[in-house]
């Protein structure tokens, strides 16, 4: 089925994958930490609800049974299945229960979102500033 | 760029590249990916249409969609109330602010005479093709999201090629946006307790969003109409969501297009409309 | 060369740019820049979720994070300033 090297040489390659999400999780944390602006903000926390959902959709994912016969999504495509379709069909199809989450997250970060992008129009309307360190040194 | 960003993002390449090799050939004892899908999601491919197990079925060739309306119908139910307390929320910040007076003037509003044509015909292409993801959405890849979220890009273009006194020539209001929403959201309540309603009346036992006939329930939406798949309750659905997402996002383009000038006025006090 | 390793060589590359992205994108001063980087970055996530098998997610992504997203922040930007740290300019 497969060699010792090409395996080596896939698992290295999903890991790079998987690694550069989880450093993307990283960098967008930092960036709400870090960066003053009430902008830079929104346009971190949309990157890191993105990775997250990446990440999530990552764990559904399942390896191929042999290097020529790749994984297909998780959609039936005969209308008059026989009970062998249906498990082949089960056989090399993804997860589909955290895309059906994912799903859902994505809505409700999306609505969030627009939320917050209301209420810095209004913090900018009536304090002139998107600075945080400026908005915290006002008083009253 | 200056030379920090540049080593910056080469040390983090070189780290991320030495990182999985550490992992790989040091061994964490497991492979990624895995080989196996869960037991959960094996049972989910097995019944999401499965015409020998007519019992425990939803009937839909489409896995995901199945599982966001049918076996997780509760789910969507709630997300689709976060969505509507955002919207009010967004409408609550704004109120009081509308743009009366102005007539739309073709020379003065608005982009080249170009632009417009091109948007005249490309508006019409993204909402048949929104219309199509929304409603072969328990075939093909698609839905009631997908659809609404493609359509919403419609109005947007609009907006910033045309202007926003053009929509209020043509009757896309806050208000029209916000029936249609009222609506589309009514229409998703109705078919949750359709089967609901029609077992109450002939005396049977019945589920709330429920799409097929179930042990002890025998009443349920059909699956085929002459040859063709229907989905059950899976196309009502995916319609009624498509009209609500996208009027969602209409308003709350609308209300981000409002000038500046006509905001500051009401926020001093100087003019207030409902 | 089998596919499984194209697929997953594609995979990698598609990682990295979208790293390079974000890092770009969170430490660049220019507010438009750092819309246009995070959309590079939700086009190489929208090619990823082609390649891992799920489409209906594709779906939804692409018109919310490739179009709604900068249009929804490019508006709050005009509205308000461009320049992080107020209105003196960048570098």
């Amino acid at each position: 089925m497969r060699s010792l090297s090409t395996e080596l040489l896939s698992t290295y390659l999903f890991n790079v994958f998987v690694i550069s999400i989880i450093v993307n999780i990283a960098v967008s944390l930092y960036g709400i930490f870090a960066r003053p602006s009430l902008i830079k903000k929104i346009i971190a926390v949309t990157i890191l609800g993105d990775s997250v959902n990446t990440l999530a959709i990552i764990v559904g994912y399942r390896m191929w049974p042999n290097p020529h016969q790749p994984v297909i999504p998780p959609i039936l495509t005969k209308w008059h299945p026989t009970p062998q379709d249906i498990q082949n069909f089960a056989y090399l199809a993804v997860d589909p229960l955290p895309q059906a989450l994912v799903l859902t997250a994505i809505v409700i970060g999306l609505a969030v979102t627009l939320y917050l992008v209301f209420l810095t129009l209004q913090i900018y309307r009536f304090y002139k500033t998107t600075d945080v360190r400026k908005i915290a040194r006002l008083k009253g | 760029m200056g030379s920090k960003e540049v080593v910056i993002v080469v040390s983090v390449i070189a780290f991320v590249l030495l990182l999985s090799l550490a992992i790989t050939v040091g061994g964490l004892g497991y492979v990624l990916p895995l080989p196996n899908v869960r037991e959960v999601a094996s049972w989910y491919l097995k019944t999401t249409y499965n015409p020998f197990m007519k019992l425990f079925s939803a009937m839909a060739p489409e896995g995901v969609t199945a599982i966001v309306w049918d076996y997780r119908g509760l789910d969507t139910l709630f997300e689709t109330a976060v969505f509507f307390l955002a919207i009010i929320g967004s409408v609550a910040i704004m109120r009081g602010i509308s743009l009366k007076g102005v007539k739309y003037d073709p020379e003065k509003h608005g982009m080249s005479l170009i632009m417009k044509t091109v948007t005249r015909i490309v508006v019409v292409m993204i909402i048949a093709v929104a219309g199509s993801i929304a409603l072969h959405g328990h075939l093909t890849p698609g839905g009631g999201f997908q659809g609404g979220a493609a359509a919403a890009v419609a109005p947007l273009l609009v907006l910033v090629v045309f202007s926003k006194y053009f929509m209020d020539k043509i009757g896309v209001s806050k208000n029209a946006m916000l029936v249609i929403r009222s609506v589309g959201l009514i229409g998703i309540g109705l078919t949750a307790f359709a089967v609901v309603l029609v077992a109450l009346l002939s005396h049977g036992q019945a589920y709330v969003f429920q799409n097929q006939p179930k042990p002890y329930a025998p009443l349920g939406f059909p699956y085929k109409a002459g040859t063709s798949l229907l989905g059950g309750s899976l196309l009502f659905f995916n319609a009624c969501e498509m009209f609500a997402v996208a009027a969602g996002f209409t308003i709350v383009f609308l209300l981000l297009a409002l000038p500046e000038r006509e905001v500051i006025k009401v926020l001093r006090g100087e003019k207030f409309e409902h | 060369m089998n596919p499984e390793l194209v697929v997953f060589g594609v995979m990698a590359l598609l990682g990295i740019i979208s790293m390079v992205a974000t890092i770009i994108a969170i430490l660049e001063r220019d507010l438009v820049k750092a819309v246009i980087f995070s959309a590079i970055q939700s086009t190489a996530y929208a090619f990823m979720y082609y390649l891992l098998m799920a489409p209906d997610i594709d779906l939804v992504y692409i018109p919310v994070a490739v179009g709604l997203y900068p249009a929804v922040i490019l508006f709050l930007i005009k509205k308000t300033e461009r320049f992080e740290g107020g209105e003196e300019s960048g570098k």
